[in-house]
């Protein structure tokens, strides 16, 4: 085990108690992986800090989005909240009880409350299952629950394939089928399966990662409107997991982003395209194309220099020191800075820059002129 | 078009590609009436091209976009000449400087092909070759076209590959591809393709698996090359937000066809189709107030029609009428000038 590098500043809010409006609340999660190398004896020579100390709080009924670029360690996030890659430090608390803390059986009972949505859910499925039996299978293991119960009836194969039924309605697939086998869909079909699959638990929180980008453009709109629908029909919580920065705004209420391994800025949706604080995410909001000419023309466009360092190995210092246009020659490279909450600046909202007052006053110039693009005229 | 951008200050600028001369105002590539059809022993014939027609002039870019199976990867692949030679039909006419690429010999099209035309494809792996290391493969380019040293295609080929965004670049070049990230390898592939400095460059998907911050490098090094060198540019993408940064004149292809091709600030302004006009309203944008649903277009790509039967749209077009029920709809001009339209009920003009 690595230990996380201790940062100072103050320390993060202890996690808000049970029955609060805070659904999921996660400290300094670790997820680091080993790498191993030797022939006859694995050695562990290193670590892969895929996640290495996030701290944030989802609230009940609210969206959660997080983005960064590839291998910055979202999936990971997703994949550790749920315990399905083990976390090595921190803690998460859903709902008042500490996920990590929990035996395998009490995690069993706990994952029904916790779904996931994946890029396209049934590819690692097996073909020859059909969508009946793809939505059986997790009532058959965690049964009914009791609102269903009582609607349904007891648990047994009619009243499961009753819910499997009203499920594939609600997502918007005709009762035919369930009879059907997955490659007889669409992209954006198997994607409805897939999402009746996670909600037929009636989970509290459900994380979907990339839940649209293997789909059509013009199937995008039809999953994401069906996600909110959901939403407000079953009263969820989501984490949504994505590059797309246009997609997670559209549905987020709050957009982390993260970059290797960290959040660097956290803020309300909005917020965060109007103004945003961090130089990472200012260089990410400037390079997302718009489809729009009259704003493609007069754009600036702050391009960044080569590519995401190795999570086995972060930069020291601010982590996006070797890439930021905004370095300076103090702090940037020796010392971390810590997520934090810029008060009245910016109410609401939390970044990881030692520099982000003054950038935000513009007190702090890009220091390479050749990285600032500065929109065409006409 | 935007204005001459330098990546790098240390840039080599100015310096021009000895060809013959260029007349920037006559096309340089000219598609005329483009078919292709699959036919598997056995199985049905497919016309996956049917009927497109475009042109692009030097330090022109023109954008062919569409989801995915509309295409566009086999539009670019025919007029390369890289289509598999059994089992598929091509027709029509792909003039490069007056001489039709389809009918030309083997041996004229790839002399042609390492020297005046390049293609950046969607599978970056695809295109590598594995065995040699990528410098190798970006300096072999580079002396085939210029009278260099071995050292001085060395330092070109690092120039090149640091200008592509590849950091590093001294040591990537005795490195194998399998190497490199996926994002490093597509931009190894775009150097390699930019090395012969071509007059025409068909780029397909060439930033689709890259991160945006990669891919706003990239674009920005492909509008260099279109102002200082005049290259003429095909962009194959389904992003139409990149299609509005760096196209100047955009084709928008569903199942096959062309159904609407206008000048870019025409297209985005006046969207006519209504598969394009539904296609930009379906879509989150950025910089759009939050809170609206969206209003997606129903069905996928796959609920088509023949062409020779009806509109291909119109399973999904809630404006389908009998009038939509007819063969082979035309492409015809519709407002201003240059904007045509395959469609028969198309959006007013003033409805964004
Ligand atoms: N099981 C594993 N063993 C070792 N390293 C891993 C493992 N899973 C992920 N990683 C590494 O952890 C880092 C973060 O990966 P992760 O998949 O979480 O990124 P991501 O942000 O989801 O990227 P993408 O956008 O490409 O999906 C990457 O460097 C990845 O290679
Ligand atoms: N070698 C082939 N044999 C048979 N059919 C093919 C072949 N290559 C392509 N097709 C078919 O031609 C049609 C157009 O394919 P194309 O690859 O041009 O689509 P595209 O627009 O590039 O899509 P994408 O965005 O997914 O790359 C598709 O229906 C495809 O299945
Ligand atoms: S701390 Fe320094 S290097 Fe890091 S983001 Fe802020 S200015 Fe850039
Ligand atoms: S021709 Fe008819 S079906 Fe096709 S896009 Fe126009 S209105 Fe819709
Ligand atoms: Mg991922
Ligand atoms: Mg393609």
């Amino acid at each position: 085990m690595t230990s996380s590098e201790t940062v100072s500043g103050p320390a993060p809010s202890p996690p808000p108690a049970p029955g609060s409006d805070v659904l999921l609340s996660v400290r300094g999660l670790q997820v680091h992986f080993p790498i191993k190398r030797g022939l006859v004896f694995d050695r562990t020579v290193g670590h892969v800090r895929a996640v290495d100390g996030v701290d944030l709080d989802v609230r009940r009924g609210q969206t959660y989005g997080l983005v960064g670029e590839s291998g910055c360690g979202k999936s990971t996030f997703g994949r550790g909240l749920l315990r399905l890659e083990e976390p090595t430090g921190g803690s998460v608390i859903f709902d008042g009880q500490d996920i990590r803390s929990l035996k395998p059986e009490a995690l069993r009972l706990m994952r029904r409350r916790m779904q996931m949505v994946f890029q396209d859910p049934l590819a690692s499925l097996d073909p020859r299952q059909s969508v009946q039996s793809l939505l059986s299978e997790p009532l058959t293991v965690h049964g009914l629950s009791t609102a269903d119960a009582e609607e349904f009836g007891r648990d047994s194969s009619s009243s499961h394939l009753a819910k499997a039924a009203a499920m594939l309605e609600v997502v918007g697939l005709p009762r035919g089928a369930l009879a059907k086998y997955p490659h007889e869909f669409s992209g954006g079909q198997r994607q409805r399966i897939g999402i009746a699959r996670a909600m037929i638990l009636n989970p509290d929180l459900v994380i979907a990662d990339e839940p649209v980008s293997a789909l059509d453009v013009s199937v995008q709109a039809q999953v994401i409107n069906l996600l909110e629908h959901l939403q407000d029909l079953l009263g969820l919580t989501y984490i949504v997991i994505a590059h797309d920065l246009a997609v997670v705004r559209h549905i987020s209420d709050v957009i982390g982003v993260m970059y290797l391994g960290r959040l660097v800025e956290e803020a309300p949706s909005d917020d965060l395209y109007a103004q945003p604080l961090h130089p990472y995410t200012i260089a990410l909001m400037s390079a997302i194309p718009i489809p729009d000419p009259e704003i493609e023309d007069h754009r600036e466009r702050i391009l960044l220099r080569g590519d995401l360092p190795s999570p086995a190995n972060p930069p020291s210092g601010c982590r996006f020191h070797t890439r930021c246009p905004y370095r300076q020659q103090t702090r940037c490279d020796t010392e971390e800075p810590v997520l934090r909450d810029l008060g009245a600046v910016a109410p609401g909202r939390r970044v990881a820059c030692h520099y982000a007052e003054e950038i935000l006053a513009g007190q702090i110039a890009i220091s390479d002129p050749s990285l600032q693009i500065d929109p065409v005229a006409g | 078009m935007s204005e001459t951008v330098t990546l790098e200050p240390g840039g080599r600028r100015g310096r021009r590609a000895t060809r013959e001369p260029v007349d920037r105002h006559q096309a340089l590539l000219e598609v005329k009436n483009l078919n292709v059809t699959f036919q598997r022993r056995g199985g049905r014939a497919t016309r996956a091209v049917d009927g497109v027609s475009f042109s692009v002039k030097p330090g022109e870019v023109v954008g062919i976009v569409g989801e995915s199976g509309s295409g566009k990867s086999v539009t670019s692949l025919a007029v390369m000449g890289l289509l598999p030679s059994r089992g598929v039909q091509v027709s029509g006419e792909a003039l490069y400087r007056g001489r039709n690429l389809l009918t030309m010999g083997n041996q004229e099209l790839s002399s042609l092909r390492g020297r005046d035309l390049a293609m950046v494809f969607q599978d970056p792996m695809s295109s590598l070759n594995p065995v040699i290391p990528v410098g190798l493969q970006v300096t072999e380019v580079l002396r085939r076209h210029e009278d260099l040293t071995r050292q001085q295609a060395r330092d070109e080929a690092e120039d090149l590959l640091r200008r592509c965004g590849i950091p590093d670049p001294r040591r990537r070049l005795g490195e194998y591809p399998h190497q490199l990230s996926g994002g490093m390898r597509q931009r190894a592939l775009i150097a390699i393709a930019l090395a012969c400095k071509p007059a025409l460059l068909i780029c397909d998907e060439p930033t689709t698996a890259l991160d945006v911050t990669i891919q706003a490098q990239v674009l920005e090094l492909l509008k260099e090359l279109v102002s200082e060198l005049g290259t003429a540019m095909v962009m194959i993408t389904h992003d139409l937000g990149v299609v509005a940064g760096l196209c100047d004149f955009v084709n928008v292809m569903y199942a096959g066809r062309v159904v609407e091709s206008a000048d870019r600030r025409e297209l985005f302004a006046h969207p006519r189709h209504r598969y394009t006009h539904g296609l930009l309203n379906s879509i989150p944008r950025l910089d759009s107030p939050r809170g609206e649903a969206l209003r997606p277009i129903p069905g996928t790509p796959r609920d088509t029609i023949a062409w020779s039967k009806a509109c291909a749209f119109a399973p999904r077009c809630q404006f389908a009428d009998d009038d939509c029920v007819v063969d082979d709809l035309e492409l015809a001009p519709l407002g201003a000038a240059g904007h045509r339209v395959r469609c028969v009920h198309p959006a007013p003009e003033e409805d964004k």
